[in-house]
């Protein structure tokens, strides 16, 4: 469904790789979470799968398609949500979700259903007809996340989805997450808390300093903690 | 005071970006030497304008000495200088005090309101000290030199120079405190800093035309008899002036001649400086924060029903049309770009229309206008589409239009909307609002001279067709070159050098072209001239087009 081959990348002419070497692969039908400490590489990672950066070298494949050879199709397979959406102010909320469906190609029926839907979920339905410059952090996000949704995408991608909403919003996501894979899509989502990922991963993969250091289920990986030191140094940073 | 220095100089850095600047010295070369580049370029590309300017103002002087008048060139160099200051500060302080957001974070810090409004107003100020120095050391030098003025007149000039931006700036910046804080104001920021920018042109056209009533009653063009007949027939005319500018009195009786008055009279003006900046500190401490807070307020609207929300969605929409609309939206609803691409196309206009009324064109004039039309229609159809191509380049709408987007365009980079879909939606948006000047010129032209239906069809089409290189030129440089870290949305379309490589490049293109094909209409036949401008137009468009299009994908990866 995705699928990552050796992909590095490092910023400006600095030494340091903030993606180094990494593989992995998610399934169909998986939330697999992407998990390490602040500065690790994730939203780096993220970055280069949703075609906003270039890989320095590898390759990422996103529902077999390659995302550097065929732009166009790659982007129709995923949505993407960043972890501090920053949206144009002066729209509207409306405007915006149009927007969405238009350029994803959503049929009329389909997305006045999905779109009340997912407002209805998120309790935006108030503000829709006010300009974004005038919504929280929070409204933001949840208005980021109902046009990722309505297009019904094979990958949904997500950076630090759980920051900033309140408990509703979030339960309500990770409600929505697991209805999308039960459709044999995939859900991928980075966050520095283990806790988040314990509850809601089917696998997870555990990045720190641009590489990747384990990726499993979350009882394989603690499994092989006992024996792999910086992998208990890593677990204590990401326990709050 | 070192608060107050760390406070500037943060300022400062946040507008210019310097601290972007410097990391990118040693983290990213390529950035760097893009920025350096345009931070040298510039200032040589402004060297000729100082010139010419200190050349004029020699000319002046002399002129000036000549019919024993030289007491006005100081004050009118002080009001002019001031004038300006008082025309671009409108935007400078608006944007420092009332659109950036620095503001906000800081409201919370630990530091009190009156350091932060004395360090907003001094890293305004900085600007101004080097902008007015550029402007009236010339001045003062010429008449001290030309006068023979010695150590003391040097001293006294320059504490009017230390005055010179801060009493202006600081009434301005005192009333747009004043009229930021009424309370219709909440919620209207947007429409507030059109018309502030608006009112700023007024100001600039009526004083041409005022000035311009003036003089027009000595019909001589010469010189020196112009300076004559202004200094003598109309006495009051600087006398006026000045009296928006009371302060240039002070400094004409200060410096005019030494005595011992000119310490009194220089004193006087530094007391009023120093009032006025204390005015200023005092209004901002009263109700610069909260009018802040209160205008952070956006204007809602009111909450649409379900039927209304399934109506707006609508049917399922192109691609091309949505990259347009968005593209539309931002452009009318964001003050900055809505006075930098659209209404100049109005204003131009306007301001033609205006000045041909006013230049009491006499009958025979006119006829002879028509005449000459009738006689050679090809001439003044290349004008025409000459002046319309015009609004095409200097709009510069499509040379910012992936910078305008700045944090946002993440949006832009990962929806798949084709290239093709990408290049037609945001260079509909500038047609459009090309379109709308042809619109508003045609109307004025009318007024004064019937135009042949083959005149309005050839001119449109062409005018549209020939911006199209223009267009799709500026586009293909804000793909490779766009500029999207601001925080301001003036930074978008101000400190964007695409619109100056788009505007010169496109300028010197159709002007070669117009030449051209001129003379091709001139020497073989209009019809030819035509022909060729559209096919050379057509090329180059369709060669930017396909080049675009096979470039764009991999370029908003790369951004
Ligand atoms: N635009 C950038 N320019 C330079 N370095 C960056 C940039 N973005 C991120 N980095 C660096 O790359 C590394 C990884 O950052 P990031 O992917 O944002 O981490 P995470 O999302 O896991 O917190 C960090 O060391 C960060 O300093
Ligand atoms: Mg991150």
């Amino acid at each position: 469904m995705l699928k990552l081959q050796q992909v590095s990348k490092t910023y400006g002419n600095k030494n340091i790789k903030a993606v180094d070497n990494i593989s992995f692969e998610v399934n169909p039908g998986e939330i697999f979470g992407f998990v390490g400490p602040n500065g690790a590489g994730k939203t780096t990672t993220i970055k280069m799968m949703v075609s906003l950066l270039k890989p320095d070298t590898g390759k990422i494949f996103i529902n077999g398609i390659d995302n550097q050879e065929n732009i166009l199709e790659a982007k129709k397979q995923f949505s993407y949500v960043p972890d501090n959406p920053e949206l144009f102010e002066k729209i509207k909320g409306l405007e915006y979700l149009k927007f969405m469906a238009d350029v994803y190609e959503v049929p009329t029926t389909e997305r006045q259903k999905l779109i009340e839907k997912y407002l209805d979920i998120f309790e935006i339905k108030e503000a829709v007809n006010d300009p974004i410059g005038s919504y929280s952090h929070g409204m933001k996000q949840k208005l980021a996340l109902v046009g990722a949704l309505i297009h019904n995408p094979e990958v949904f991608i997500l950076d630090e989805p759980m920051v900033g909403l309140d408990p509703k919003a979030s339960f309500e996501l990770k409600k929505i997450m697991r209805e999308h894979c039960d459709q044999g899509k995939s859900v991928f989502f980075s966050t520095h808390v283990l806790d988040v990922a314990e509850k809601i991963c089917d696998r997870i993969a555990i990045i720190n300093k641009g590489k990747i250091i384990e990726v499993g289920t979350m009882d394989e990986i603690r499994a092989k903690a006992g024996s792999h030191e910086s992998l208990e140094n890593i677990f204590l940073e990401l326990t709050e | 005071m070192k608060e107050l220095i760390n406070l500037t100089k943060l300022f400062i850095n946040d507008s210019l970006g310097l601290s972007l600047f410097f990391y990118n010295r040693t983290n990213n070369k390529k950035e760097f030497s893009k920025q350096l580049f345009t931070l040298i370029i510039v200032p040589i590309a402004l060297i000729p304008a100082f010139f010419f300017y200190v050349f004029f103002m020699i000319a002046l002087y002399t002129g000036l000495k000549v019919i024993d008048q030289t007491s006005v060139f100081l004050s009118a160099g002080y009001i002019f200088i001031s004038f300006l200051i008082i025309v671009f500060g409108i935007m400078y302080i608006l944007s420092v005090f009332y659109f950036s957001k620095n503001t906000e974070e800081l409201i919370s810090l630990p530091i009190t309101p009156r350091k932060i409004i004395i360090s907003k107003f001094a890293s305004i100020l900085i600007f101004e000290y080097a902008f007015a120095a550029l402007l009236f050391v010339p001045v003062l030098i010429i008449y001290g030199v030309g006068e023979g003025m010695g150590l003391g007149y040097a001293i006294l000039a320059l504490v009017v120079l230390l005055t010179l931006p801060l009493l202006p700036l600081s009434l301005e910046t005192a009333l747009i405190m004043l009229i930021m804080r009424s309370s219709r104001v909440k919620g209207r920021k947007d429409f507030l800093q059109i018309i502030f920018v608006f009112l700023a042109i007024a100001l600039v056209i009526g004083v041409q035309f005022w000035f311009g009533t003036q003089v027009s009653s000595s019909a001589e063009v010469d010189f020196q008899i112009l300076l004559n007949s202004l200094l003598t027939n109309n006495e009051s005319l600087l006398n006026s002036i000045g009296y928006f500018f009371p302060s240039s009195f002070l400094v004409a009786w200060g410096l005019n001649r030494l005595t011992l008055m000119s310490v009194v009279w220089i004193f006087s003006l530094v007391l009023i400086t120093t009032l006025s900046f204390g005015f200023m500190v005092f209004i901002g401490e009263r109700f610069y924060f909260t009018s802040l807070v209160s205008g952070k307020i956006a204007r809602k609207g009111r909450t649409l029903s379900g039927i209304e929300r399934g109506k707006f969605l609508g049917k399922k929409g192109h691609g091309a049309m949505a990259i347009f609309s968005m593209d539309m939206r931002l452009l009318l609803r964001t003050p900055v770009y809505f006075f930098n691409n659209v209404s100049v196309v109005i204003i131009v206009p306007l301001v033609l229309l205006v000045s041909l009324s006013f230049a009491e064109l006499s009958p025979e004039n006119i006829n002879g206008v028509r005449e000459f039309y009738r006689e050679m229609p090809m001439v003044i159809n290349f004008m025409f589409i000459g002046f319309f191509v015009f609004f095409g380049g200097t709009s510069a709408t499509t040379a910012t239009t992936f910078s305008r987007e700045g944090k946002a365009s993440w949006l832009t980079r990962i929806v798949p909307v084709s290239a093709s879909d990408q290049i037609i939606g945001r260079t509909a948006s500038a047609l459009i609002v090309q379109s709308l000047g042809i619109l508003c010129t045609l109307i004025g032209v009318y007024f004064f001279m019937p135009l042949t239906l083959t005149t309005v069809l050839l001119t449109v089409i062409m005018g549209l067709i020939g911006s199209l290189p223009i267009l799709l030129f500026g586009l293909f440089i804000d793909m490779n070159r766009p500029l999207l870290d601001w925080d301001n949305p003036q930074k978008a379309v101000k400190n964007n050098m695409n619109v100056m490589i788009t505007l010169f490049i496109g300028m010197f293109y159709v002007v070669m072209l117009i030449a051209i094909c001129g003379a091709l209409g001139y020497f073989v036949n209009q019809w030819v001239s035509y022909a060729v401008y559209i096919i050379v137009s057509l090329i180059i468009t369709i060669a930017f087009y396909k080049k675009i299009n096979k470039d764009l994908e991999k370029r908003l990866l790369a951004f």
